[in-house]
């Protein structure tokens, strides 16, 4: 049967639909969009949450993660 | 469908990727989705439809959440199989993507949250119809090989008295002036690069509908030792998407800087209030 492959397939991080890197990505899904309120998940695209957990990983998605100056950078 | 309370493991929930307009239900027929189990499906809410997809409760609370975004590999997963929905949909009709894990008890809730806001969503996709998001990200040029022996003693001559080595006169004084100068042409390419990213952006505006500043993404992620000084993303017209690559060009030429371009988005950026 032939059927696209989509990321659920593998365990493993893929490169993706279109090959768009990780860090462009949630600085797209996250926290854009028209943010509706859901039931669930009311955290998600609140900064706790994403300061604490994706600092570590990525630190690019939220306003308290320093730019590479002290003074913030251009923004 | 029975409402459930968040409390009940074995609850279902509805996840929504995206809302769109007279989609194509054979679109998303075969795609996945963010679970295994239940396939996609369209919940329709006046003239618009959501795709959305049941999934178990349990597996998409806060904690669950908490967990998988400290997982880089499983972040990545659910961010992918979110993007390959909404791009999915937003190549067969137009389509206003929801942020990453959206979700409600059940299909009842869903339509009437999703109903409250049809204003907005209808605003959205008149905005974004016929346009794509595109990605510019600029970083500093290559650092001048400044420094000539980073950290290097000043020259020493031989000490008359007993034969050991040290400073010729004026050596230390030299030293520290070429250390201020490698601070002053840092301090100097900073400042040249953040006046390139106005300049960039500036340009990018005036062929984009709308454009916002994202954050600036770290080193680790920019790659060793590239300094990004813009991270932008612009709503720009079909019709001129093609001008892109050639105004990178010229930028590059005129500002020495790097300059990356990553499009066509579906326009995550622009569909919330910009």
């Amino acid at each position: 049967m032939e059927r696209e492959v989509v990321p659920w397939d593998n365990a493993e991080p893929l490169s993706g639909p279109i090959g768009v890197p990780l860090v462009d990505l949630l600085d797209r899904v996250l926290a854009t969009g028209v943010v509706i309120s859901g039931d669930l998940v009311i955290a998600i695209a609140d900064v706790p949450l994403v300061r604490l957990s994706l600092h570590a990983l990525l630190s690019s998605v939220n306003e308290r993660v320093p730019a590479p100056w002290a003074d913030g950078g251009p923004l | 469908m029975t409402e459930c309370g968040p409390g009940l493991p074995e609850a279902d929930a509805l996840y929504v990727f995206a809302v769109c307009r007279e989609p194509d239900p054979a679109v998303i027929a075969d795609l996945r989705g963010i679970a295994t189990g239940a396939p996609l499906r369209l919940l329709r809410f006046g003239e618009l439809a959501a795709i959305v997809q049941t999934v178990r409760a349990a597996d998409f609370t806060d904690e669950a959440w908490q967990a998988r975004m400290s997982d880089r590999g499983e972040l990545e997963r659910y961010a992918r199989a979110h993007h390959h929905v909404v791009s999915a949909a937003a190549a067969s009709c137009p389509t206003v993507p929801l942020p990453l894990a959206t979700l409600y008890h059940g299909e009842e809730r869903a339509s009437q949250a999703l109903f409250a806001e049809t204003e907005r969503f209808r605003a959205a996709l008149k905005r974004t119809t016929g346009h794509s998001e595109w990605g510019v990200k600029v970083y500093a040029g290559e650092p001048p090989t400044a420094d000539p022996e980073p950290g290097a003693l000043p020259p020493r001559v031989p000490d008359t008295g007993g034969g050991r080595l040290r400073p010729a006169p004026g050596a230390g004084l030299a030293y520290l002036e070429r250390k201020r100068g490698v601070q002053a042409r840092r301090e100097r390419r900073h400042e040249d690069a953040l006046r390139s990213a106005e300049t960039v952006d500036a340009a990018f505006q005036k062929v984009a509908a709308a454009g916002r500043r994202l954050r600036l993404q770290p080193q680790e992620s920019a790659g060793k030792g590239r300094l990004q000084v813009l991270n932008a993303t612009y709503l720009v017209g079909e019709h001129r998407s093609a001008e892109l690559a050639e105004l990178a060009r010229a930028l590059r030429a005129s500002t020495g800087t790097e300059i990356e371009i990553s499009g066509p988005w579906v326009p995550y950026s622009f569909v919330g209030e910009v």
